[in-house]
């Protein structure tokens, strides 16, 4: 006695995984909803696994990591939380490895770190890509970033300021195989280890970063065997199709129009920028810039992209839901052999303070026009602080890896955020006092609220941090903070929030001023007092 | 003596308060279990208690032993229903509260809030003095500042005082000083130390703590001393016992200390039920699947041993950072996923079940009491799987045209019918659970198919055969009284103490004393603190665990310690069961030094718990328990004729086979096609399901 079954035939189907030739009717949006849900999970479980077994601090607590799966043409389907600015950037690492030409066979896995090889930042970001196979067929890749503690170069910690070539800032990792066919080439891994200076962390970060692709590779087999690869495919689709629609209808939104911007850099240089927009597009023009450089502040284009990529979304479709067709709408012009689009020998260490300065003259661009619609600035910075020395209790060499806390800025309803990680972050945590004294052997004398509250605005601008680290042993301090001169910007009339600053106090008493500085040797008793601007106001005082 | 011994638990949850009472004949051996139900009432919580245990004609003078699990502290702080705080600091650290991690969930949204701190900065103040990570004194503790922080407290109309310095897990010194300090200029107000909560690092995280179980203390005393003073009334001459958050129960006494540790009473309750329902049945290996009303819950476990964890979060999710709470909580995941779960389709066009509940009022839109949203409840009763003519036990009369009129509404933007539409909440509901429950067993290196699934709650029995399915698990137990099972775990509980204290060492067989050494004095200390609250010692069982990493790693893997001393001829054993168990859950080993980074320590008493008897197996025919048959649509498999049996009349032995659903007042357990289904000895639903 049973009813109705024929009409559930095409369901039962598709959950045993029939998926017979010639079936070509469109699968019901809820088994596509329930596929693009195992995707979303398999992208957060990578992270998860990641961040637990990763020997970084850098990794498994600052979170300077990313995990993602695409399909088998490199097109982005979702990622694992992490940060946003490493959303945009393993897409970009698979394609390269897909148009490099390689054949890639079930059980490789592939390494690459080089800007011009795919690896998008700075050779300490080190991508593991790993294509994920069904009865012989790539449907997917599954790959993760992670920022490496040492990967050789002319400095510890691989990023120096005065690096004037990529090949000072480390090993260079050209997208190629680190297993084949399931079998690890134990050669690779020895290079590796024979290449750091931290060869322990290295294969420990490794390693986690394989068993975060594994773990992903195994969630979507086991979809795509479940549904059926046609059924996978059209969910796929579908996905991006939605995620197109997330981001047009924002655009929509938008009045067209074109939008200028100048701005004054640190360095005395001018940026600008162009941004268009249009009801289906929104294009990013970045190719009157200054050339690239012999010192570690450039970026790749496709970092450029990614600043854009982020105040795209920001804008459009604010929601965590991303993959390549919440990008499609975008267009970035850059001039290979500029700042935005380094090529060659052109080191990239500092990368990220272009790529966020860039994010936030975009930001500002796009704010000036729709004030109320986006808060005045933030502290804009990484604010990287990196402390390398031997531990006084226990003799151990540490490097302390950390970005900085600061104030983000007004909006047109409410007063800016203390102390929150720059808008390149997400869930990047701060290191507790507590784990730091541990860990490091350094004191943190306090860790507070900047005193001091934001420029005057209708809405003030949130608090910048203060925090000061006190040496108990020998050590060396290499930092790089940019918005060290030219102060965070108000909006609407509101206030600037001030500026980063970094200063070493000796234990004689002299300061230093050391906004960006490389190797500082530091000394028992020194103190490193660092703080954070506050974020821009926003309008003037009623 | 009495001639029978008389167990009581009252679980009051956010919609209902639940009774479960055992009276076991000593003579005999029989045993008679009732249970009843009755509304919550906030919030004088106790009123309900005492409205279910006479409803539950409990004879309070008879009874032995009563456990009590509340929700009264999570809703307290979900309601910002506490009292206004004042938090003392180390000197330069006030603001920890406020900094809190930086980090943002929400990451390209410009506009994120950040959760406020329960603390304003004018209430945070702070005083000079440090210890070192090692617990050594850097600076003495100056208290001359203290009278005037707490008359500048007093001015502000502060109602506790939470004390939270840097390191105190390591040297609890300054802490204690600076509350016995307290106590003596303030007589009377609650004061928190951090260390009597956690004694583990992490200073954000310590101090919400601590700062959260202030706020919430009074009101959670003031609860409890109700609580015994009602019981005392109505005849009750033992002590009351609380349920915690990591599966156990303890005194009223060390609970009113601090409250923070009720937090998750109700789910930890339903856990261990499971466990020890697992542990009767000789099912070692269990799924606990727990779903409510606004929320489903699982946990894993595994040999019959739970997972207490200390990283627990409230109101965290992808939209926002939350607020840590470092107390032992099993380890569970929980879902916005309930029977009240919202159905709603986003501007995309795509369907979402949750997190949005419709709650008690207006509840379902078959309630009919105004709610016009499709729920899970609407869909399952749409499609037949809960029966409309037996809505709620018969105590409600489902409004079908409003169910009916709220799922079309959700078709109509989907573009299908209302059956697809209906057929689409279960399924993208039951989506929902499967990643919860992949996340507690696949996610950490465990097979399901290796595991029972224990259902229960009102929503457990209607899901959890389409959801075994899913993920291959072949057996699932309903538990007899599905629907309060949460009450019966509290019956089966031991009173119980996690402790938790960061110790940072190298395993190596040198430091193996050092680590007998810190296991000891934990040990004793928990022995000593017992043995004050009048508990005899030699009722005390304690188990020793120690949470290990690899080198410079950050997170910890536990691992029992058996009841061996830790020596040096030990340690190569210890890293091994480390590494089986990091690479069960990671996939491979490293050639690196092991570190220690705590102990923690459960002690536990019996103090009475239930002893459940098997029933003998009968003879009786099924039939006997069948009231019919009605249409069911099993979403995925299709639409049957199913063969529905009344469960209060189901009897130890009765075998029967799917297509079937077993209705009792307040569950329904949906058996598919060709499963088949068993009484066991204790009169839980066994059922097996098909490949």
């Amino acid at each position: 006695m049973t009813f109705g079954r024929l009409e559930f035939q095409f369901l039962s189907k598709a959950v045993q995984g029939e998926d017979e030739a010639g079936d070509d009717a469109e699968p019901d949006p809820i088994t596509l909803a329930v596929i693009q849900a195992g995707l979303s999970a398999a992208a957060d479980e990578m992270f998860s696994t990641l961040r637990k077994t990763a020997m970084s601090p850098i990794i498994h607590e600052v979170l300077d990591a990313g995990t993602g799966v695409t399909d088998d043409s490199g097109s982005l389907l979702g990622s694992g939380a992490g940060i946003p600015t490493f959303v945009g950037v393993l897409d970009k690492a698979v394609k390269h490895i897909i148009n490099s030409g390689v054949q890639a066979a079930e059980g490789d896995i592939f390494i690459t770190n080089d800007p011009n090889h795919g690896g998008v930042t700075h050779l300490s970001d080190v991508v593991i890509a790993m294509p994920v196979f069904l009865n012989g067929e790539n449907i997917a890749w599954t790959a993760s970033i992670a920022h490496w503690s040492d990967v050789g170069g002319m400095t510890p910690g691989s990023m120096s300021v005065r690096a004037t070539e990529l090949l000072q800032e480390g090993l260079r990792l050209p997208a190629v195989r680190l297993f084949e066919r399931g079998r690890k080439l134990t050669s690779m891994f020895d290079i590796l280890a024979a290449n750091s200076r931290m060869p322990d962390f290295a294969l420990g970060d490794l390693w986690a970063q394989v068993a975060a692709c594994r773990r992903g590779g195994n969630r979507i087999t086991q979809i795509a065997k479940t549904y059926g690869i046609r059924i996978y495919r059209a969910a796929l689709r579908d996905m991006f199709a939605e995620g197109e629609r997330r981001v047009l209808a924002g655009l929509a939104s938008l009045p067209e129009g074109d939008h200028s911007i100048v701005e004054e850099q640190d360095s005395g240089e001018a940026w600008n920028a162009t941004i268009t927009i249009t009801g289906k597009e929104f294009i990013v023009d970045l190719r009157d810039n200054p050339d690239q450089k012999s010192s570690p502040f450039n970026t790749s284009r496709d970092g450029s992209v990614i600043s854009a990529q982020m105040i795209f979304k920001a804008l459009t479709d604010p929601e965590l839901f991303t993959n390549e067709g919440s990008f499609r709408p975008l267009r970035v012009l850059t001039r290979p052999g500029s700042v935005f689009h380094a090529t060659g020998s052109a080191p990239h260490g500092y990368y990220f303070e272009t790529r966020i300065r860039l994010y936030d003259m975009l930001w500002r661009c796009l704010a000036e026009s729709f004030p109320d619609r986006l808060p005045a600035g933030h502290f804009a910075s990484i604010c990287g602080t990196v402390l390398a020395g031997e531990h006084p209790d226990t003799g151990r060499n540490f490097t302390m890896v950390e970005p900085q806390m600061g104030g983000w800025g007004a909006t047109s309803v409410r007063n800016g955020l203390d102390c929150m990680f720059s808008s390149g972050h997400g869930e990047t945590y701060n290191c507790p006092a507590e784990i730091c004294e541990a860990r490091y052997g350094i004191d943190v004398i306090w860790k507070r609220l900047g005193e001091h509250d934001g420029g005057p605005g209708r809405h003030v601008g949130g608090r910048g941090l203060s925090v000061s680290y006190r040496m108990r042993g020998p050590a060396t301090l290499s930092a790089g903070y940019s918005r060290n001169r030219i102060p965070v910007w108000g909006l609407n009339g509101g206030a600037e929030g001030g500026t980063n600053r970094l200063t070493v106090s000796r234990i004689d008493g002299r300061c230093e001023n050391c906004a960006f500085v490389s190797d500082l040797r530091l000394e028992s008793g020194d103190e490193i007092i660092v703080e954070t601007a506050h974020g821009g106001s926003w309008g003037i005082p009623d | 003596m009495s001639k029978k011994i008389t167990t009581v638990a009252t679980d009051v949850g956010g919609t209902f308060t639940d009774l479960v009472c055992f009276e076991l004949d000593r003579e005999s051996g029989r045993s008679v279990v009732r249970t009843a139900k009755t509304a919550t009432t906030p919030p004088d919580y106790e009123r309900g208690m005492m409205e279910v245990l006479h409803k539950g004609k409990v004879e309070l003078a008879e009874v032995d032993l009563l456990a009590h699990g509340t929700t009264v502290v999570i809703n307290a702080l979900t309601e910002r229903k506490g009292v206004k705080v004042g938090l003392i600091a180390t000197e330069g650290f006030r603001d920890t509260l406020e900094i809190a991690r930086g980090n943002r969930p929400d990451f390209f949204n410009l506009h994120y809030v950040k959760p406020p701190p329960f603390v304003p900065r004018h209430l945070r103040r702070e005083l000079p003095g440090r210890m070192s990570y090692r617990g050594e004194e850097m600076r003495p503790l100056d208290l001359s500042p203290l009278a005037g922080i707490l008359a500048d407290f007093r001015k502000e109309g502060v109602e506790a005082v939470a004390i939270s310095f840097l390191h105190s897990y390591a040297n609890t010194a300054h802490e204690q000083a600076a509350e016995d300090g307290v106590r003596r200029l303030w007589p009377g107000v609650p004061v928190v130390s951090s260390h009597s909560i956690a004694r583990e690092w992490r200073e954000y995280e310590r101090t919400n703590t601590t700062v959260l179980s202030a706020y919430v203390q009074p009101a959670a005393e003031s609860y409890l001393e109700r609580l015994s003073t009602a019981l005392k009334e109505g005849g009750f001459s033992g002590t009351p016992y609380v349920m915690q958050s990591n599966c156990g129960i303890d005194s009223i006494r060390s609970t009113a200390r601090t409250p923070i540790t009720m937090i998750e009473s109700g789910p930890s309750s339903g856990v261990w039920g499971a466990a020890e329902l697992g542990r009767l049945t000789g099912n070692l290996n269990v799924i606990a699947l727990d779903i409510g009303g606004t929320t489903a819950k699982c946990s894993l476990i595994e040999n019959g041993n739970i997972r207490i964890v200390t990283d627990y979060w409230i109101e965290k999710d992808r939209k926002s950072a939350g607020y840590p709470v470092m107390v032992p909580v099993v380890d569970l995941v929980e879902i916005g996923n309930g029977g009240g779960s919202i159905a709603w389709v986003d501007d995309f066009g795509k369907l979402h079940v949750g997190p949005q509940s419709a709650g008690a009022v207006p509840g379902p839109a078959a309630y009919g009491i105004g709610g016009n949203k499709a729920t899970t409840t609407d869909a399952n009763l749409w499609l037949g799987r809960i029966n409309r003519d037996y809505f709620c036990g018969g105590d409600l009369t489902a409004d079908m045209d409003a169910a009916g009129q709220a799922i079309a509404a959700i078709g109509d933007k989907l573009g299908m019918d209302a059956d697809s539409a209906a057929r689409g909440i279960i399924r993208i509901a039951n989506n929902n659970m499967v990643n919860a429950l992949k996340l507690v067993s696949l996610n950490r290196g465990y097979d399901p198919r290796d595991f029972t699934l224990v259902a229960f709650g009102g929503g457990g029995g209607m899901h959890a055969v389409a959801l075994a399915k899913e993920l291959g698990i072949s057996k699932v137990v309903i538990p007899a009284d599905a629907a309060v099972f949460s009450a019966w775990g509290m019956t089966m509980s031991d009173l119980r103490r996690d402790l938790v204290v960061t110790k940072l060492m190298d395993l190596k067989a040198d430091t193996a004393d050092s680590i007998e050494i810190a296991l000891r004095e934990t040990e004793k200390a928990a022995r000593t603190q017992f043995e004050n609250e009048g508990v005899d010692p030699s009722a005390l069982t304690f188990r020793r665990f120690g949470k290990f990493r690899y080198q410079n790693q950050e997170h910890t893997t536990e691992v029992d310690l058996g009841g061996h001393t830790v020596s040096a001829d030990r340690i190569s054993q210890i890293r091994e069961d480390f590494e089986a168990a990091y690479e069960r859950e990671y996939t491979y080993r490293l050639d690196a030094p092991v570190e220690l980074v705590g102990i923690h320590l459960t002690a536990t008493a019996a103090v009475g718990k239930v002893e459940m008897e098997p029933q003998p197996i009968g003879t009786t025919d099924p039939a006997t328990a069948v009231k019919g048959s009605r249409r069911v649509d099993f979403a995925l498999e299709g639409i049957f004729e199913a063969t529905t049996y009344d469960g209060q009349r189901l009897a130890p032995g009765m075998r029967f086979q799917g297509p079937a659903v077993i209705e009792d007042s307040g569950s329904t357990a949906l058996i598919h096609e060709a499963n088949q289904v068993e009484i066991d000895a204790f009169g839980n639903i066994v059922i097996t399901v098909e490949e």
